[in-house]
């Protein structure tokens, strides 16, 4: 199980407007996280000792008032006096676009202005944290396009003969009810898909819209983890876990409104080929 | 059949009929709310707008109880409501120069702005201050700079706001003392101070000492300003920063009033008749975006405002029950994207002020979700109330949405829900007992929360912010304040502290001490001799913290 991330969201100065602060605080223990509010009027040196104290990740400073510029430097300075640089600090409130390098400039890792989605501040703080969590692996190819038709010997020929493509292999997928034949085209394939009964999500495709491009396959390295990580990210999922497609590959459908209309197919293959 | 139930039968054909076409066509949401989450009908009818029919009772005339329609007979027929934009910055000086800059563009009354370690009773030398010397504020430390503050401005001419709370006694101490020196007796000036220290608990943060002492402080200064200083109003309970905080603007009404209701009842136990001081109580109200829900709020803030002083009360003098309020548009609703937009968000909720009859009115600045407001900015504002109030006629006859069937369907409705948590706090033990349980702060919390939620989702729209973006750098002529203020002013200080008479600042200060030693003492009287002698914010502040604790929250 991954480590919780504590974080302590703090109010350096005389500031009392305290509603980002508290949000911020409410959203990142909705995210999983342990939270620790220090409440109002905070020197930078009581900041550093509760950061310390209570062996937090991160620092988060809200400041209103237009005093951050003096204040949000001096709490890092203060975690450093105190041994303490490796918790990093962000901060975040009414703070001028000319204001932010100065601050980064003094050691803080990241300013959040007005109008930020607390979820960004949650995924920046866990990647800060563990910089290898969130790391994106991007499917590593196009394993193949279907194409749904009415009749497979019907739509060979053009494939076959004209554009001189080669037929690597047609076989039934019985979970989907279609049958499928293959066809290699440089690195990747062409899937053409045609309907056995008329539950088969393929029929039903060609009623609504005729035949023609019906998903695009993306080739993934894992896709147990894969689904994992788009459904943290809100995508819908049409398929929550893998079930077997074709060649015993494991596949899986993201909902097409995920991307731009466009039906996608997860698919990790049982063997490399 | 009486005419309610017509209403009521032909519109329930007629919701039938559209159910035909909504099914084809869907409405944009299936329930569509209020900020406050009352829901809105598809149309009013006169069935929804009962108070029309027991006229008298609930709505009256302008300048008649209940006050719906406002608490004067003539209302902006007569004069205009009074245009006082806050301000305050950096140092006397400079905010004395946009004091008479905006009272030259037309503006009818001053707002000052102080800076927080003023507002929270430390001198600009104090470690605590360090950092925030004039940031959101002028800072003033001792006589001298109210002095400045005030220099060329007659305070007879003039009547000033003071958004200052926890040391309202003292700031307000130094205006007498100006006004003095000007030749202006005290009887002759007028303003207001908010001297509301219940809302800084719940969401300003401007708090020093515990609620007890506190409430000793607010009703020493109604004792003291009934006789010496009448015209003041001596406290503006505020809604406004409540509002701010993430209320809805039910909550807004209801905590507010619960507030006011605490005042009175301890002014009345510290021994004072409710008509000596009912008059001076003035409100403080925000103006969001949603401009139906904010004029009823107003309407509906005046009748139950004006029937618990009545009936619950029994003041007996008319002023007492007159709810008069300032409105200051929201500044959380403005955005940093896009920031002109912020100027057609003002003039909205500028208009719902006036539609619900405010007394006076601040309209915030466009850049203010980015700093301060540059001069430019504070001009731009300034003419948005004049526009409204010159070119566009609103304010030629008295509450014109009164008697529309949704706004007074909308009155009724907020009234019964604040009166639903009046009815709570009342059984948490009063607004002082729910404050310290942290019972409002947490309703507030969790209507800023799922406001968030809302916004994040795009449930609620923000344009420019979560839709219809543009690519911007966000990046306009900003007010700076100059970063070598805080040394001037620190230098400043040490400069009265050597040239003022010390034995004299020792005696004040140690009678101050005794008198807060002795709760039946008016603390008002020590403060004006201290203040007089150059005792500067910080000393008196302290002073009362070695006597009465800190409130260090929850």
């Amino acid at each position: 199980m991954k480590k919780q991330i504590r974080a302590l969201i703090a109010k350096p100065g005389l500031d009392g407007h305290d509603r980002g602060a508290l949000i911020i605080a409410q959203a990142l223990r909705d995210h999983g996280m342990e939270v620790i509010y220090t409440g109002l009027r905070q020197s930078p040196i009581q900041i550093a000792q509760a950061a310390i104290q209570e062996d937090v990740d991160v620092v988060g400073l809200s400041s209103l008032s237009g005093a951050h510029k003096s204040l949000f430097p001096k709490v890092v300075q203060a975690l450093k006096d105190k041994g303490a640089e490796d918790i990093p600090v962000i901060g975040g409130g009414v703070i001028p676009a000319e204001d932010i390098a100065y601050l980064e400039e003094q050691g803080v890792a990241k300013i959040f202005t007005s109008g930020t989605p607390t979820e960004a501040i949650a995924n920046y703080i866990e990647k800060l944290v563990d910089p290898d969590a969130g790391l994106i692996t991007p499917p590593e190819k196009i394993a193949h396009i279907g194409i749904a038709v009415k009749q497979l010997e019907a739509a060979l020929p053009f494939y076959q003969d004209v554009l001189g493509l080669k037929l690597e292999n047609v076989e039934e997928v019985a979970s989907e009810q279609v049958r499928v034949a293959f066809l290699k085209i440089g690195e990747t394939r062409l899937e053409l898909l045609e309907p056995l009964s008329e539950e088969s999500p393929i029929q039903k495709h060609i009623e609504k819209r005729g035949e023609g491009i019906h998903h695009i396959a993306l080739e993934v390295d894992d896709i147990h983890e894969r689904l994992e990580q788009y459904r943290e990210s809100g995508v819908a999922l049409i398929h929550e876990t893998p079930k077997t497609g074709a060649h015993n590959s494991q596949i899986a459908f993201l909902h097409p409104k995920a991307g731009n209309g466009v039906l996608y197919e997860l698919c990790q293959h049982s063997e490399k080929e | 059949m009486s005419d309610q139930s017509k209403y009521q039968q032909q519109k329930q054909q007629w919701e039938t009929d559209v159910d035909k076409t909504t099914q084809r066509f869907p409405e944009r949401k299936e329930n569509f709310v209020t900020s406050s989450e009352i829901p809105v009908e598809r149309i009013y009818t006169p069935e929804d707008a009962s108070s029309v029919s027991s006229y008298e009772e609930n709505l009256g005339f302008p300048g008649q109880y209940p006050y719906t329609r406002g608490i004067q007979p003539t209302m902006y027929r007569s004069r205009y409501w009074t245009m006082r934009q806050y301000a305050g910055f950096g140092s006397a000086e400079e905010t004395n120069k946009r004091f008479r800059y905006l009272l030259e563009q037309g503006q009818t009354g001053l707002s000052v702005a102080f800076d927080l370690p003023t507002q929270i009773g430390y001198d600009s030398d104090d470690p605590m201050a360090e950092g925030e010397v004039g940031k959101v504020g002028v800072a003033i430390d001792s006589l001298k700079d109210m002095e400045k503050l005030f220099d060329q401005i007659p305070l007879d001419k003039v009547s000033t706001s003071m958004t200052i709370n926890a040391p309202a006694s003292i700031l307000l101490c130094m205006y007498i003392a100006v006004g003095e020196k000007q030749g202006v007796p005290m009887e002759k000036l007028t303003g207001t101070i908010q001297n509301d220290i219940l809302k800084e608990y719940i969401a300003r943060g401007t708090y020093i000492f515990p609620p007890k002492p506190s409430m000793r402080l607010i009703t020493n200064i109604f004792g003291y300003c009934q006789t010496n200083v009448p015209k003041f109003n001596t406290i503006s309970i505020s809604g406004y920063h409540i509002r701010e905080a993430g209320s809805t603007a039910v909550q807004e009404v209801a905590f507010t009033i619960a507030n006011g209701m605490a005042y009175v009842d301890a002014a009345i136990e510290s021994g004072l008749e409710v008509d000596q001081f009912a008059p001076r109580l003035a409100f403080f109200f925000n103006a969001h975006n949603q401009f139906f829900e904010e004029v009823a709020k107003y309407r509906a803030a005046r009748r139950i405002w004006a029937k618990i002083m009545k009936e619950h009360y029994k003041a007996e003098n008319p002023k007492s029950w007159k709810l008069r309020f300032h409105t200051q548009t929201g500044g959380s609703t403005l955005t940093a994207q896009q920031p002109d937009n912020n100027i057609v968000r003002v003039t909205l909720q500028a208009l719902a002020a006036v539609m619900g009859g405010t007394q006076s009115l601040h309209t915030n600045s466009r850049d203010e979700a980015l700093a301060l407001p540059t001069e430019d900015s504070a001009r731009i504002a300034l003419r948005t109330q004049q526009i409204l109030a010159n070119e566009s006629g609103v304010a030629d006859t008295i509450d014109p949405l009164g008697g529309s069937y949704y706004v007074e369907s909308l009155t009724d409705k907020i009234e019964a829900e604040v009166n639903d948590y009046l009815e709570r706090i009342k059984k948490l033990g009063g607004a002082v007992q729910a404050v310290e349980d942290g019972y409002m702060q947490r309703e507030i919390h969790q209507s800023a929360y799922e406001a968030q939620k809302r916004i994040e989702s795009k449930e609620d729209i923000i344009v420019g912010m979560n839709d219809f973006r543009i690519d911007e750098e966000i990046n306009p002529d900003l007010l700076r304040v100059d970063e070598a203020l805080e040394a001037r002013q620190i230098e400043q200080t040490k400069n009265i502290r050597e040239s003022r008479d010390q034995q004299l600042i020792e005696d004040c200060l140690q009678n101050l001490k005794q008198a807060a030693q002795n709760a039946n003492e008016n603390l008002m009287p020590y403060i004006l001799e201290a203040v007089k002698a150059y005792a500067t914010v910080g000393e008196i502040a302290n002073v009362l913290r070695e006597e009465f604790g800190e409130y260090t929250g929850m």
